[in-house]
């Protein structure tokens, strides 16, 4: 089992330079450009772990299950750990820390010196494949995605046990979704509202994502997810890995 | 100045101490001075329209009426603005100045204290109790995850945005929200009055 645990896993803290790009994005510009300008940056190889996670909570308390304000995660944080300071059977230490809140995720990443990525880098890096930085077109790859969606999740794979891809990332598909700093910028307009009054209203300006008819279904999945989050929300199959800025 | 703020909050937290018991659950061994569910627990940093900086928390004490929106927004945002001030044209000039209203940009770039100025005057935005600010984009962000506001900036620098308006208690947590952009919204008023209410407020969540 250890064996299985640590075969192909990345090292911890290991950081990989994605971009710069000129990146056509599934989330409109609303803006006749169709491609939006993403900077270089550094991204974590691989989700962060329970075992990186607990090293965060034991050094900065506020963040402990059972001591988190409640602004900051609902009442699911961490509960599949033994303990507020104690992984436990049902969280191996080398699993991808799951039951995470966006604001827990920023404020580990904060502590290392990073942040977490931005979804129009997340989506960049998340569409390479083994080879090609861009395989989004590519039927196969998009099949091997989907395919793992339709699996129902059993004990999470210990993260970075999957292939790396163009930039040398792991389990960017596969493992957990992963939060993103501008979650919350995933705005998603319901199908036959769009063209009423109420969405128009709620939502000021152009650039709502209208989750029809399009080609990149495992990323919009991704997008429809999110969206449906707060801040505080934390899921069994939710984790987060970090970003940084690329060194000039 | 500081100095000043944190001996206020001090006295205005201890003040409150009786209140706090009266409303925590008995299982609660020692109740944290600041609801767990507080926005004031938000670490963000504001730049008011006079240039001053102070940090969010400092608005405890009073209830809060609180929005985001960005200033040289065309769209919705004039509405938005204008829905505020129809909830506060429906308080009494008493009730006004128990509340504090707080708007938010989005656009930290742009929306520089002068500009902010610009914005309040060309709204007619007078009274000392309502508060336009920026913030960094990390602050933005976390304080616009707290309200639940999604918003996106697009590249020719017009933000996408949903228009939520929320209320406050005094310690912070939020009682209602609306997204209500026409007429005198009711239920949403009736929350803002039940936080207006002369002490001891003793008003269900």
């Amino acid at each position: 089992m250890l064996a299985l645990l640590l075969a192909g896993t990345a090292a911890a803290g290991e950081r990989r330079a994605v971009g710069p790009s000129e990146f056509v994005s599934v989330l409109p510009t609303g803006t006749k450009a169709p491609a939006v300008h993403v900077e270089r940056f550094l991204m974590d190889s691989r989700p962060v772990t329970n075992a990186e996670f607990l090293a965060f909570v034991a050094a900065h308390p506020q963040w402990r299950r059972g001591s988190i304000a409640k602004l900051f995660a609902d009442g699911d944080y961490l509960s599949h750990w033994a303990g507020a300071e104690t992984l436990g059977a049902s969280a191996l230490p080398q699993q991808p820390v799951t039951r995470v809140s966006w604001y827990a995720a920023r404020a580990y990443c904060e502590a290392s010196g990073a942040r977490l990525p931005s979804w129009y880098e997340w989506e960049l890096a998340a569409a390479a494949d083994e080879s090609v930085p861009d395989a989004r077109h590519d039927a196969q790859w998009q099949a091997r995605i989907l395919d793992w969606y339709a699996q129902p999740l059993h004990a999470l794979p210990a993260s970075g046990s999957g292939p790396a891809n163009f930039y040398g990332l792991r389990d960017l598909h596969g493992l957990v979704w992963e939060w993103v700093e501008d979650f919350n910028a995933l705005i998603v307009s319901g199908d036959s509202r769009e063209q009423g009054d109420p969405d128009r209203l709620r939502f000021c300006g152009a650039g709502a994502l209208s989750l029809r008819d399009r080609e990149n279904y495992a990323v919009l999945m991704r997008v429809a997810f999110l969206s449906s989050l707060e801040a505080r929300s934390t899921a069994h199959s939710l984790g987060f890995r970090c970003a940084a800025q690329a060194p000039p | 100045m500081s100095g000043r703020i944190r001996i206020g909050l001090l006295l205005a937290a201890v003040a409150l101490v009786p209140v706090l018991h009266a409303h925590e659950p008995a299982t609660q061994a020692a109740p944290p001075a600041l609801p767990g569910d507080s926005l004031y627990q938000l670490d963000v940093m504001l730049q008011g329209a006079d240039g001053v900086s102070f940090p969010l928390a400092q608005l405890r004490g009073r209830p809060l009426l609180v929005t985001m929106f960005y200033g040289h927004c065309s769209a919705v945002c004039p509405m938005l603005t204008a829905q505020v001030q129809r909830l506060v044209g429906t308080l009494s000039v008493a009730q006004r100045r128990q509340l504090r209203v707080l708007m938010v940009s989005f656009d930290s770039a742009l929306d520089t204290p002068q500009a902010l100025r610009e914005f309040q005057a060309e709204h007619h935005i007078h009274d000392p109790n309502w508060i336009t600010a920026r913030a960094g984009a990390a602050d933005v962000r976390a304080l616009a995850a707290a309200l639940g506001i999604q918003y996106r900036e697009l590249p020719d620098h017009t933000f996408n945005h949903s228009t939520l308006i929320s209320v406050a208690d005094r310690e912070g947590t939020v009682r209602a929200r609306t997204s209500e952009l026409n007429g005198a919204d009711p239920p949403f008023m009736a929350a803002v009055r039940a936080q207006l209410a002369p002490r001891p407020r003793s008003v269900a969540p």
